[in-house]
């Protein structure tokens, strides 16, 4: 629709600042002129309403600014509505759970290893030093990483199914003699080391490594 | 019923070249509007005046007065004009010393003015505070748009979009 030209008088009239002739034409023209005078109402509406009702309407705007957080929190009331602040609610809720309840769960919770087909913990890893590679001869000795919070290790060396298993304090360990001899050239055999704290409670798993003692020694 | 009568007997009176029933209903807001602004709200008479105005328009018109030279919008002005200014005379001994009366008509007055001011006002509430802001000085305050942009920091052009788009959302928001 085309904007009449009288149109920007009309807050003029309104508010009496149109004076003589000027004011006299704008008269004329809003009887004759429908789509001015509906704008007219409208807007002597919205003025008389504003006129009667400043003290409730305006009553902050006239209070010096306040400042500070509260006065923060105060300013985006006004800028949120009720459900906005509903849907922020909740989100500050899921974040707090997430960050000071399911955070420090999943950072106290072991990584999982699985040992077996049937068999899977939790625990931290665990390295291991020696054997790791084949060897020419069966290892003399088996040695891993120390862990701080380890009091126990236990060893075990697997041919398909467990050779052989013992636990030490140390971080390296001899295997006995008639182990030794079980121990074959060509064939390839795996170890693995898991660590125990002072009350017996499993903390770290190694990886399971394999190795071949090679022939011709 | 005065005036129903009298447009009733006009009718049945002439054809007037002019439709009365949409004269009527086109005419008798806009005269009303104009009564009160000139008298002002408060003043009791206004009412009574403005269907004065309608009354002598229809009579003129089943007179033949209203010769088409101008709009019927531009002779019912004249009309309007004139019987104000009557009646300011008449009245000026009366309400001179007496109470300055209301520029602004008192939203008070019947239930469904207070409604509709009501609803206007609470949807002023509900703007954001910069289009409140610029309300206030501009209608309330009755701030030029070029103070109240040295006010705010902003340019009058930005006055009057806000002004603008302030009334498009009262508009909307008055309506749903």
């Amino acid at each position: 629709m085309r904007k009449c030209l009288f149109e920007d008088q009309i807050d003029d009239y309104l508010l009496n600042r149109l004076e003589g002739p000027a004011k006299d034409r704008f008269e004329e023209h809003y009887f004759n002129c429908s789509n001015c005078f509906a704008k007219l109402q409208e807007r002597d509406e919205l003025i008389s309403s504003i006129k009667s009702r400043s003290a409730w309407l305006f009553s902050r705007e006239r209070q010096p600014e306040p400042k500070g957080v509260a006065a923060a929190l105060g300013r985006m009331t006004d800028w949120l509505t009720p459900r906005q602040w509903a849907v922020a609610a909740v989100s500050a809720t899921v974040i707090l759970f997430t960050v000071f309840g399911a955070l420090p769960l999943l950072r106290h919770q072991s990584p999982q290893f699985t040992l077996s087909e049937g068999e899977v913990v939790r625990g931290q890893s665990l390295s291991l030093i020696t054997p790791l590679i084949d060897v020419k001869a069966v290892p003399a000795y088996f040695e891993w990483a120390k862990l701080a919070n380890a009091a126990d290790y236990k060893i075990s060396i697997y041919n398909g199914e467990l050779l052989w298993s013992a636990s030490t304090t140390d971080t390296r360990i001899a295997i006995p003699e008639d182990v030794k001899r079980k121990m074959v050239a060509g064939n390839t055999y795996a170890w693995q080391v898991r660590a125990f704290s002072a009350g017996g409670t499993l903390v770290a798993v190694s990886s399971r490594v394999r190795f071949q003692v090679v022939t011709g020694n | 019923m005065f005036l129903t009568s009298l447009y009733n007997t006009v009718m049945d009176a002439n054809k007037p070249a002019v439709d009365l029933d949409e004269l009527v209903l086109k005419f008798r807001p806009v005269v009303a509007f104009r009564v009160r602004k000139a008298l002002g709200g408060s003043t009791p008479d206004w009412e009574d005046v403005a269907d004065e105005i309608i009354t002598q328009v229809i009579e003129k018109v089943r007179n033949g007065e209203f010769r088409g030279e101008s709009s019927i919008g531009t002779f019912i002005y004249t009309v309007t004009s004139r019987r104000i200014v009557d009646f300011i005379r008449q009245k000026t001994k009366v309400l001179k010393g007496g109470p300055e009366p209301s520029p602004w008509p008192d939203p008070s007055e019947d239930a469904e003015t207070r409604e509709r001011a009501r609803i206007v006002a609470g949807a002023v509430q509900q703007l954001k505070p910069k289009f409140k802001e610029v309300l206030n000085l501009y209608y309330y305050q009755e701030l030029s748009r070029e103070e109240v942009a040295a006010r705010l920091g902003i340019s009058p052009r930005r006055v009057s979009e806000r002004l603008n788009y302030a009334q498009k959302l009262l508009r909307k928001r008055v309506r749903s």
